[in-house]
């Protein structure tokens, strides 16, 4: 009796995400079948590009790595009631600030390792944690401060990479930093795959913030901040508190996320290696399509990778366009609206109707 | 005849849980039917199917004659059928009459006529008797306008069946009085009313006919002409009810002592003005006034929820001014709140969320801030079972509960700090007779023990059986503080009024 319930609980917020990406599959179905190219095949090529063979498989869970974890940062403030639309400045100020730190940090390959990581994940804790005091202090919306704020980081990010500390070894004069001295990189999980070291901390960070969450006192204040603010100010919850430390956290894990793809894949900072594949806005998608369930996010982080590195391979196995793949990213992107919208109308009316009935 | 209205076999199960078993209702013209029952009975259940807020899961609704089945409020609301929520669904910005109006405006040309529908609103009100100012913002209406705004929007909306599920518990004695008035006029004009509530005098007083419901299921319908209250009382509950147990006289030394406290906008008249309590251990301090006086912000200033620009709180002689809430609850205030579903609990989380609000932190049930949910939850199952709280399971959500079964919850938690100063703000609003009596009972034995309790409560019967002092708030400031022994409906009704103290006192005396 006990142990169906318990799967059960597990996998009810699996179910609408799940939901979700098949109505998202159906729709791209019909956009394949519009192109005119069987519809079977196309999605027999787009598995096996996503999890073909162990070597699609691992880079599929590199490309679900940086996602993850910004995902799992959305999802933390998103419980605490709050909006993070800046995960793509976190995750290049963190990007850029781990890898000048192992430039730079003097001292063994491990501790320029770990300074590097620690780095990022300040430097994305504090953009974070600016929005969050801008908000408490001068009453700035965190829905726009941090939407904003993603500007003044990439733009920042650019010119130091294209300025003072530009790698000027190279021929051509690229906007990035120098490479990282190899005793400081994540290592790779398989030799010749590309899935890092740093999956197995985005593991690591989903099952701690699941444990947070689910058993423990500053978890339970979190998610009755976010269920009602009202609610947790009148137990003693300091409001302000909580949610400038949720906003930290959330930035930070962006930041771990820029910081693990510098020194697990690209080994140094190079100028829109992070922002051109939308790893921050798949991530917010990721979070949303899971409810913030951070389980549910590690499904969806997988997903939603495997929808990209599946549509490369039905592009090169296939005459479909990858297009498709941005259909299918439309549906999920509807419905993620479609949801948000709803609460949103839902939480509107629970200011004005405290009570209901009785 | 046929009636105009009637619930055959009605049927709702929630799961397992069977909220409504069968359940038989009928309606005539220009009859008052009151529906009374325990906590979790199962009253406003039924009242959101006949709404259409609720699928029923059997039985049928006949409305006419005719069998008909709504599936959204929209559709009750065009068969003639209107239901007053017990808050209301206004917005503040528009005035009285574009409120009534609202969704069913007065047009010309697709634009929108504004002394049409000023006009319109006029003469409803006048031709039901029910007092509203229709240029006024809603936002500044008091609560009892803002219900009456809500009864002329659902007459508006050519209502004959109105439902009212606890209308007069947000009331003020006076502003019950008239809304009863209201009543048996609308009546009288041939609109058939369902009234909820859990007050018999009120029953006594405005209905034709009782059903009362126990468990789901219907246990008696009686004409109030061939009963009284005590026997309602037994029908609902199955016993007699007790008098309250004797309070030993205690004069403690001063446990809370607010002084001076002003909270307001620079400007503006103050919302509290320089307002001064003293609560002793051993001793309830009530008080009294109509609601939107300024009690809320007195609640708010003591607990720390809003910071006060002068004046200053002490707790044992230990200054709280510039502390937090937690810091307050730490040195011993406990407070239930108001408003149940705005401070006292989250709809979305779990009782057994619900209840842990307060004792996350306490060692006793968190170790290394890992929560000890088992040694909890048993807590939690003492006082289920001591309240006698309706849920299907500590997993259930809150907002499930129904509205005095949350309540209960909300008083349980917060008893069981054994906080020296309890704030018990409306402590029996929405529940039943029953457990008003043992909340009651478990307020005065707190009395007892030597902790001190600020008493705040619309219901004078109230303040009066339970206060040792009352005082009485009018605009914001301490109009006057009585003695128990001089106090009095009248005195109190005089200084709630605005009137001075020795006024109050010279009329009776
Ligand atoms: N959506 C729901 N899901 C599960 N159980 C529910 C739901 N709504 C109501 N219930 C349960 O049905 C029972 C009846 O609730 P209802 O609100 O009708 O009681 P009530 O008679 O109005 O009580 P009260 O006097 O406290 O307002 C309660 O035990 C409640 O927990
Ligand atoms: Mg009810």
């Amino acid at each position: 009796m006990m142990l169906p319930q318990r799967l059960h609980k597990l996998f009810t917020p699996l179910i609408q995400p799940l939901l979700a990406v098949l109505i998202g599959l159906l729709a791209g179905a019909i956009a394949i079948s519009f192109v005119g190219e069987p519809v079977f095949e196309t999605y027999k090529a787009m598995w096996e590009g996503a999890f073909g063979n162990f070597y699609f498989l691992t880079s599929t869970l590199a490309r679900a790595t940086p996602i993850l974890l910004v995902g799992l940062g959305v999802a933390l403030a998103f419980r605490a009631g709050v909006f993070n639309l800046g995960s793509e400045g976190q995750m290049v100020l963190g990007a850029v600030s781990a890898a000048l730190a192992a430039l730079c940090i003097p001292g063994p390959p491990v501790v320029k390792l770990l300074a590097a990581i620690v780095a990022g994940m300040l430097a994305g804790g504090l953009w974070a944690l600016l929005a969050g005091w801008m908000e408490s202090r001068f009453k700035v919306q965190l829905l726009i401060s941090t939407l904003l704020l993603n500007y003044v980081a990439v733009l920042f990010a650019s010119y130091l990479v294209a300025g003072p500390f530009q790698d000027k070894t190279g021929s051509a004069a690229l906007a990035q930093t120098p490479m990282i001295d190899q005793g400081a990189w994540l290592p790779k999980l398989f030799p010749g795959m590309s899935v890092h070291m740093g999956f197995v901390i985005a593991i690591v960070c989903a099952v701690v913030l699941i444990v947070i969450l689910k058993y423990t006192a500053p978890g339970y204040e979190v998610k009755m901040l976010g269920l009602n603010p009202f609610f947790a100010q009148y137990g003693g919850v300091n409001k302000v508190k909580l949610l400038l430390l949720s906003m930290f956290f959330s930035g930070a894990l962006a930041g771990l996320a820029g910081s693990v793809e510098v020194l697990g894949s690209q080994y140094r900072y190079v100028d829109g290696a992070l922002t051109a594949p939308g790893f921050a806005w798949t991530g917010m998608m990721a979070a949303l399509l899971a409810n913030s369930n951070p389980l549910g996010t590690v499904v969806t982080a997988i997903l939603l990778a495997a929808l990209e590195t599946g549509a490369m391979g039905m592009e090169r196995n296939t005459e479909v366009p990858l297009e498709v793949a941005s259909v299918i990213q439309a549906v999920l992107i509807l419905f993620i609206s479609a949801k948000l919208t709803l609460k949103l109308v839902k939480f509107r009316r629970k200011e004005r109707e405290v009570h209901g009935t009785v | 005849m046929a009636h105009r209205l009637e619930m055959r076999n009605m049927t709702k199960r929630y799961g397992e849980f069977t909220a409504n078993d069968n359940i038989c209702i009928s309606l005539d013209q220009g009859e008052v039917l009151a529906i009374v029952g325990e906590n979790g009975a199962g009253k406003t259940t039924l009242m959101r199917m006949l709404y259409g807020l609720e699928q029923p899961s059997s039985g049928e609704i006949i409305l006419n004659g005719k069998k008909v089945s709504f599936s959204g409020p929209q559709e009750a609301i065009s068969r003639g059928i209107g239901m007053v929520h017990q808050h209301f669904m206004l917005f503040y910005d528009f005035t009285v009459a574009e409120n009534i109006v609202i969704g069913h405006e007065p047009k010309k040309y697709g634009f929108f006529r504004r002394k049409a529908a000023d006009e319109a609103v006029q003469k409803l009100a006048e031709q039901f008797k029910i007092g509203v100012n229709t240029a006024k913002k809603a936002g500044d209406c008091s609560i009892g306008e803002q219900q009456r705004i809500e009864i002329l929007k659902v007459l508006y909306q050519g209502a004959d069946i109105i439902i009212l599920d606890e209308p007069t518990a947000v009331l003020t004695p006076f502003e019950v009085d008239g809304l009863l008035k209201t009543i048996r006029f609308l009546a009288d004009q041939g609109k058939s009313i369902i009234l909820i509530t859990h007050k018999l005098r009120e029953v006594m007083k405005v209905a034709d006919r009782v059903t009362v419901l126990r468990n789901g299921k219907v246990t008696g319908s009686v004409h109030t002409s061939e009963t009284n209250a005590d026997k309602l009382a037994q029908l609902m509950v199955g016993r007699q009810l007790q008098k309250l147990n004797e309070r030993d006289s205690i004069s403690g030394d001063i446990l809370l002592e607010a002084k001076g406290i002003t909270i307001g906008q620079k400007g503006e008249k103050p919302e509290l003005d320089r307002v001064s309590l003293t609560v002793r251990h051993g001793e309830i301090l009530g008080v009294a006034g109509v609601s939107g006086n300024g009690q809320s912000q007195l609640i708010q200033a003591i607990t720390g929820l809003r910071a006060v620009q002068e004046g200053s709180v002490r707790l044992k002689g230990q200054d709280l001014t510039e502390e937090n809430v937690l810091a307050r609850r730490k040195a011993g205030i406990s407070h239930i709140p108001e408003d149940r579903y705005l401070w006292g609990a989250a709809k979305d989380a779990t009782v057994e969320e619900t209840a842990l609000m307060g004792s996350q932190r306490n060692p006793k049930y968190s170790e290394k801030s890992f929560i000890r949910k088992a040694s909890f939850r048993t807590r939690v199952k003492d006082w289920i079972s001591r309240f006698e709280i309706k849920t299907s399971s500590l997993q259930e959500k809150a907002g499930n509960l129904s509205g005095g079964n949350l309540q209960k919850l909300i008083v349980a938690r917060e008893l069981d700090f054994h906080a020296p100063l309890l704030i018990a703000a409306e402590p029996t609003r929405g529940v039943d007779i029953g457990a008003m009596e043992y909340i009651h009972e478990a307020l005065l034995e707190k009395r007892n023990s030597g902790d001190g309790i600020l008493l705040i409560s619309s219901e004078l019967s109230e303040i009066l059986a339970l206060s040792d002092k009352i005082a009485v708030m009018y605009e914001g400031r301490i109009a006057g503080i009585l003695d128990r022994s001089e106090a009095t409906e009248e005195t109190l009704s005089v200084l709630m009024a605005g009137g001075k103290q020795h006024d109050a006192t010279a009329k009776t005396s």
